[in-house]
């Protein structure tokens, strides 16, 4: 996978808007057909980076790359090849869902309208409604059948399910992988940027956490899962002094013992075994849970 | 049948579909010859990568657990294990290494484990048998 040419490419991207600022040498990459993610606090950058991607914001320092091209140079290239979905989806108040639709459609060099109808039915979208009497959920509904229907190679996500209920942001989720994904298997890139990460844990296959404009890790989703652990040991007495420092929490309550580990692992379970704990377990942080643990460490 | 995803596990998404297809197809609740979820709607269902159920799919075909028809869908094996009887003993020796070392941790001796493997096997045959029966009626 790593030899093929990255759909996106970051290299040391910094972004100030005046004294403030939101992006300071970032660096990524996004091999085709992955779902990445770029997770973050309000405020660690992740619009800021999007944005440059799209040639809405221009790097001050570093350079940013889609299929090899530079956004600022090759725009029209670029956007043909991509969709977006902004957290604030904004549509001219006056058209209506189909007149958007159409209207959409004619930048676009290929559009599904099989898929459109389908994707229509499934949201109970009424072609005829006003774009400004759509609710927020049906609004992004509308944007996401927008960025769907030209198949493109890469679907971009900024914040996608933000202030949706929990059935219109399931309904989302599920057409990204199946409309989405589905129409080219294993050939369409989605980076996707969020806050609400546990909805995206089965769809991410690698991701970077970004705080305060920078990289705080990068990580692939199955060795996350490996290396973020969470061990508990139950002792018969109060827990003996231990080297512990390899772990990045620690936890003491009573006769037990948390701890949060990044990689150390083996060596910290090994370490418990030999004081015969009465119960020992481990289970893997959630994506949510590593986010939670590098921010704060 | 039903898949469970367990994100807390520490094993990939992909091996746990995996391993919940060849458990099944060993209790009897996959049966030789019944159709697999298409890959679509088990992704949608589940909220995973598509490409992690497919990722899935081919593992399970490359061990001779499913065949793919294509434009069909996949469909468990009439004899669900196409491996080599030295290969298919050395995958389970090393699941039973696994096994032995955590008993040895969780401080389960010998005979208990080894009556734990006769009960375990029990409840598994009592689930196929049950499962034959309904498929009787």
């Amino acid at each position: 996978m790593d030899s093929a040419t990255p759909v996106i490419q970051i290299e040391n991207l910094a972004y100030a808007y005046g004294r403030a600022e939101a992006v300071h040498d970032l660096s990524l990459k996004v091999q085709p057909g992955r779902c990445y993610g770029l997770f973050g606090r309000n405020g660690a950058g992740k619009t800021t980076t999007m944005k440059c991607l799209l040639n809405l914001l221009r790097p001050q320092r570093g350079q940013v790359r889609v299929f090899a091209l530079d956004p600022a140079r090759a725009e029209v290239a670029v956007k043909g090849r991509l969709a977006y979905v902004p957290d604030q989806v904004v549509f001219y108040p006056w058209m209506s869902v189909r007149e958007t639709l159409d209207y959409l459609a004619s930048f676009r060099e290929r559009w599904n309208r099989k898929t459109e109808q389908e994707l229509l039915e499934r949201f109970r979208l009424d072609p005829a409604q006003r774009t400004d009497a759509l609710s927020k959920g049906q609004g992004t509904q509308l944007a996401l059948i927008a960025a769907i229907c030209p198949e493109t190679d890469l679907l971009v996500l900024d914040e996608p399910t933000s202030g949706l209920d929990p059935i219109v942001r399931r309904e989302f989720i599920e057409t990204v992988i199946g409309a989405y994904q589905e129409g080219n298997p294993g050939n369409r890139t989605i980076f996707v940027s969020t806050h609400l990460i546990s909805e995206f844990e089965g769809l991410i296959d690698e991701f970077t956490i970004i705080d305060r404009g920078r990289v705080v890790v990068t990580l692939d989703s199955d060795q996350a899962r490996e290396r973020f652990q969470k061990i508990r040991a139950r002792f018969a007495q109060s827990p003996p002094e231990l080297d512990l420092k390899a772990a990045l929490r620690v936890r003491r309550e009573g006769r037990e013992l948390e701890l949060i580990v990044n990689g150390a692992g083996p060596e910290l379970l090994e370490r418990l075994r030999q004081h015969n704990p009465e119960a020992l377990t481990t289970e893997s942080l959630t994506m949510e849970e590593i986010f939670f643990a590098t921010l704060k460490s | 049948m039903i898949f469970q995803i367990n994100f807390k596990s520490g094993m990939p998404i992909y091996l746990q579909l995996v391993d919940q297809i060849k458990a099944a197809a060993a209790s009897g609740a996959l049966r030789p010859g019944e159709a697999l979820p298409s890959i679509r709607p088990l992704a949608e269902e589940l909220r995973v990568n598509r490409n992690t159920v497919a990722k899935a799919y081919s593992e399970l075909e490359s061990l001779g657990v499913i065949e793919t028809h294509p434009g069909r869908g996949c469909f468990l094996n009439e004899t669900h294990s196409a491996l080599r009887k030295e290969v298919r003993r050395k995958l389970l020796i090393e699941e039973i290494d696994q096994a032995i070392v955590q008993a040895h941790h969780l401080q389960v001796p010998r005979p208990e484990f080894l009556e734990l493997i006769h009960e375990r096997m029990d409840v598994l045959d009592s689930k196929r048998r049950a499962n034959e029966d309904h498929k009787e009626d």
